[in-house]
């Protein structure tokens, strides 16, 4: 056995039984150090480590804590909590009582900061400002990734001292920068005379800042610019004042505005808002009334009281006087018509007239006294009287010719108000007034007016166009008025149409056409509303009286109609009679009916027309003179048709027919177009009976042997003598014209004895002789024809006797002479 | 060299390793052979003793020292239970490792072969190829019976497959 091999064996075994040495597991330690805890032996806070390997006393903790701290200056708890290998928990509560001790520590965002760590930052900022004249804080707390309030408030405490510079709006500037931006600032405050917005201002200079510095400019805040420009304002360096932060308002400007508004004002005791918008003020009311209390603020215009004195003295004056005034042309040209009408109403004479009814205002600038008012239209009614009393046949005509007149006026007029003003008011304001004034033509221009205003809508749309839309409008309007025309006459007679009154009005005062023509609107349009229902009135009220005045006379002309009528017609239907003896005879039958047609038929037409005419006129309130008698008047077959158709309605339909019936061969048609016309104007047609047939015979038979025996022209003598005859025989009236005298005196021939024949037909070939030669004399003094005509009479005249003896001699016993 | 603890295999490399490659047959070599054993067990076994971690005996029982017998104990939950141990030398060792045997406890477990050898982990056999004939016998109580016991003492103690020597007295006694 090797030796070696033995000592190993030895070895092993002393190797085995060697005492092992005793370990205590982690397990029993914490065991036991519980155990030592509760037991109280451990009487102090023991902490262990995250491992749990390790116990260790509050107090090693904060010692450790604190040598960090003080080697690194700044250490966030975590990293603490892992160098010491602490729960983060009691680091935590280390590190606040740490904290607490030590006032040049502080906690932030999980971090102990001691105050030397700023300190050193403060002096590495300091440097990197005076190098770049400028830095961001937010830059500043990036790097050092702490908030840049903190920044700012542990900067804050070090300005001036370790760090040479300025905190402005969240940058540090070097003294040097904010002197040079502050001499921007200051320069461009004092270079500025109008009102400003800062905040432009600032960007401008932040762009020149940005030029100068090149690319290496940094954004300069704009509240770094207000903050020095507070400070300026605060030191007096630049003067004015500032609203809401950011209007600038240089004193400069602000002189210059009141010295503005002072001057123009003192010296025209009036200044327009609009002067004051230009001047850069916004309310102007409020400004000018804080600055002239006493002032007073019309509609665009702020006047001096003195002015209202000026305008009050002109316009009490042409109050006194009677007269009208257009305050506008006593106002400055500035003032429209609304600040006319305003002041107006402030004048206390104005107010004294208005309330008294001294005056009137119209178009809103025109006082007229009411002496003037009524000056015009007692002239007006005047020429309305002048202008309807005539017949009214001509004053139709006249009608028409007038509005045609003013149509045209109308038309101009209307153009160039619409040239002067924006069409939409005028146009607005000018109808409503027609509706006010015009109720009662409403009818018959609603026509007119819409097309009226269609023009005026071409109008508003193409201005330049004008002249040749005038024309075509010229056109329209003139078919307008012929259909007004009509209708006026119709149903409105007496009532005076607007143009014409502006017309009248014109004549007039010749000064408004001075003033007015260029624009009806300002204030003739007013004028004559004004005027217009006064006129109405007054005319209404006259021809009240004349309807009543009338009355009467209707009555009494119609009872004159009536009566003539009457004994006309009996004639007529006398007459008649006689032609039914003829009635086999057709060429004298219809001579006759012609003959009696024109003479007694044409005559009782005339007389009944010209009667009813009358009638008419009167009914309508129109004034007639007393006419001249009618009987006397005969009409030719035309003015009988037009004195028809003046006739109202139907009863000029009739009136026409009958008029034309005269025209005509038939007497039965007249007598039914006469029945037709006396029935609709309401007269009475006496029928003929016996008894009134005979005594009117009888009376035409005595007024024809006076007639006959007095009769001493032989031509003449024949009719009547035949007349008579045929009463005699036939107990009928016969109106014969001379072509048909030969058949009836050939009628008479079995009636008559012989030698009374003969002497008739004798007389009867030797006037008809005497007339052939008289018609063939022609003037011309052939003696041979004289003497022949003088011969003839002369046979006549012999005969005559003969004749008369023929037929007077039948009522006195054949007396031979 | 996975399938070991880590304190296992850092015990492991502190065993010193041996150098002569020579089995019981060889003679003079196989007696240079168990030199080294010798130092190795004895560096083992002061160092386990030096962690306090003593848990076995073994001595050679013939002179050649092809056959070794000891005991080795496991504590658990404060009782030590402790085991005879024994094995033999192979003929081709080192080539072969030796086969560990426990006979007490012979059929109490699945984790061992008839005769109460331990069955190890299949990461044994290579691992003992791959360093012959640097590992020794120490090395094979290492890694073998260390891990073998550590696994299975807490298992069959726990089936009751096992008893603590005083309660078997106690129970034999009652």
């Amino acid at each position: 056995m090797d030796e070696e091999l033995l000592e190993l064996q030895r070895q092993l075994e002393f190797a085995q039984q060697a005492k092992s040495s005793i370990r205590l597991s982690d397990r029993n330690v914490v065991e036991l150090v519980q155990k030592l805890q509760e037991l109280q032996i451990i009487d102090f806070d023991l902490l262990h480590t995250v491992s749990g390997k390790e116990y260790i006393t509050p107090e090693r903790l904060r010692i450790e804590m604190v040598s960090e701290i003080k080697k690194l200056g700044r250490v966030s708890l975590i990293y603490l909590a892992d160098t010491t290998g602490v729960d983060l928990y009691y680091v935590e509560k280390q590190s606040q009582v740490i904290v607490s001790d030590d006032p040049g520590l502080m906690l932030i965002y999980g971090e102990i900061i001691s105050s030397f760590y700023w300190d050193t930052v403060a002096e590495e900022i300091n440097e990197r400002l005076q190098e770049c004249s400028q830095i961001a804080l937010a830059e500043i707390a990036a790097q050092l990734q702490v908030g840049s309030e903190l920044v700012a408030s542990v900067l804050e405490s070090r300005l001036g001292t370790l760090v040479k510079g300025r905190l402005e709006g969240g940058q540090l500037y070097t003294p040097a920068y904010v002197a040079r931006v502050n001499a921007m600032v200051r320069g461009a405050a004092r270079a500025i005379t109008v009102p400003t917005n800062l905040t432009a201002l600032w960007n401008s200079l932040q762009q020149l800042l940005q030029e100068t510095d090149g690319a290496t400019g940094v954004a300069v805040d704009n509240s770094f610019f207000q903050s020095l420009f507070n400070g300026l304002i605060k030191e007096g360096e630049v003067f004015g004042s500032l609203r809401a932060g950011v209007h600038w308002t240089p004193t400069i400007f602000a002189t210059a505005q009141k010295d503005t508004v002072d001057s123009f004002f003192s010296q025209n005791s009036f200044i327009s808002y609009n002067a004051l918008h230009k001047l850069g003020i916004i309310q102007p009311v409020q400004y000018l009334q804080s600055r002239y209390p006493e002032g007073i603020p019309l509609v665009t215009i702020f006047v001096h009281p003195s002015m209202i004195e000026m305008l009050d003295a002109s316009v009490d004056d042409a109050i006194e006087r009677n007269s009208w005034i257009d305050s506008l042309s006593v106002l400055p040209t500035l003032f429209g018509s609304q600040d006319a009408s305003k002041i107006l109403s402030l004048c206390p004479s104005v107010q004294l007239a208005l309330k008294s009814h001294r005056a009137a205002i119209l178009g809103e600038s025109y006082v007229l006294s009411d002496g003037f008012i009524k000056d015009v239209f007692h002239h007006l009614e005047k020429e309305m009287q002048k202008f309807w009393i005539p017949g009214s046949s001509s004053s139709g005509l006249h009608d028409n010719n007038n509005l045609n007149k003013a149509g045209k006026i109308r038309n101009d007029s209307s153009t160039l108000s619409e040239l002067n003003e924006s069409g939409t008011e005028g146009g607005s304001s000018r109808s409503g007034s027609e509706k006010g004034s015009k109720k009662k033509k409403e009818r018959s221009q609603g026509s007119a007016r819409a097309s009226a205003n269609e023009t005026d809508l071409d109008k508003q749309e193409s201005l330049p166009t004008k002249s040749k839309k005038n024309q075509k409008k010229g056109k329209g309007a003139l078919s307008i008025q012929v259909s007004r025309a009509k209708t006026t006459k119709e149903d409105s007679v007496g009532i005076p149409s607007e143009e014409w009154m502006l017309d009248n009005i014109l004549s007039l005062v010749p000064e408004f056409e001075e003033q007015g023509i260029n624009d009806p609107e300002i204030i003739l349009k007013p004028l004559a509303n004004h005027l217009r229902p006064m006129l109405l009135a007054s005319w209404s009220e006259r021809r009240k009286a004349l309807f009543a005045e009338n009355a009467d006379r209707m009555k009494c002309v119609l009872d004159n109609l009536q009566k003539k009528l009457d004994e006309s017609f009996l004639n007529m239907q006398l007459y008649e009679k006689a032609l039914d003896l003829f009635v086999d005879d057709q060429s004298t039958s219809v001579a006759l009916h012609r003959h009696l047609l024109r003479t007694t038929a044409a005559s009782m037409v005339d007389m009944l027309l010209l009667n009813l005419d009358m009638h008419n006129k009167l009914k309508d309130g129109i004034e007639v003179e007393e006419s001249q008698n009618p009987e006397s008047v005969s009409l030719s077959p035309g003015d009988r048709i037009n004195l028809a158709k003046d006739l109202p309605g139907s009863l000029s339909v009739k009136a026409v027919a009958l008029a034309e019936s005269l025209e005509g061969k038939r007497v039965e048609t007249f007598i039914t177009a006469l029945g037709a016309v006396a029935e609709e104007s309401g007269l009475l047609l006496k029928k003929l009976d016996k008894k009134l047939e005979r005594t009117l015979l009888h009376s035409y038979r005595k007024e024809l042997i006076w007639q006959v025996s007095t009769e001493a022209d032989p031509v003449l003598l024949l009719p009547k003598v035949v007349s008579l005859l045929y009463l005699k025989i036939h107990n009928k009236a016969l109106q014969a014209p001379g072509r048909a005298t030969s058949a009836a005196v050939s009628r008479l021939k079995d009636k008559l004895d012989e030698p009374a024949y003969k002497i008739l037909m004798d007389y009867h070939s030797a006037t008809v002789t005497l007339l052939a030669l008289m018609s063939a004399a022609t003037n011309d003094d052939e003696d041979c024809t004289s003497d022949r005509i003088l011969s003839k009479r002369e046979l006549l005249e012999s005969l005559m006797p003969a004749l008369k003896g023929l037929v007077l001699g039948t009522s006195q016993s054949q007396d031979p002479n | 060299m996975e399938g070991w603890d880590t304190t296992t295999k850092s015990t492991l490399t502190q065993i010193p390793l041996l150098t002569t490659k020579a089995g019981p047959r060889d003679g003079v070599g196989w007696t240079q052979r168990l030199k080294e054993e010798y130092k190795a067990l004895i560096a083992y076994t002061s160092m386990n003793k030096a962690k306090d971690n003593d848990w076995f005996r073994i001595s050679a029982a013939n002179p050649e020292g092809t056959r070794w017998t000891g005991k080795c104990w496991y504590v658990h939950n404060l009782l030590k239970y402790e085991f005879d141990l024994q094995f033999d030398i192979p003929v081709t060792y080192p080539a072969t490792a030796p086969e560990i045997e426990l006979p007490q406890l012979d059929g109490k477990t699945h984790k061992m072969y008839r005769g109460g050898k331990i069955c190890l982990t299949v990461h044994f056999k290579p691992l003992w190829a791959k360093n012959c004939p640097r590992f020794g016998i120490a090395h094979a109580l290492c890694l073998g019976l260390a891990p073998w016991l550590a696994a299975e003492i807490p298992i069959l103690v726990d089936s009751g497959m096992i008893q603590h020597k005083d309660d078997v007295a106690s129970s034999s006694d009652s």
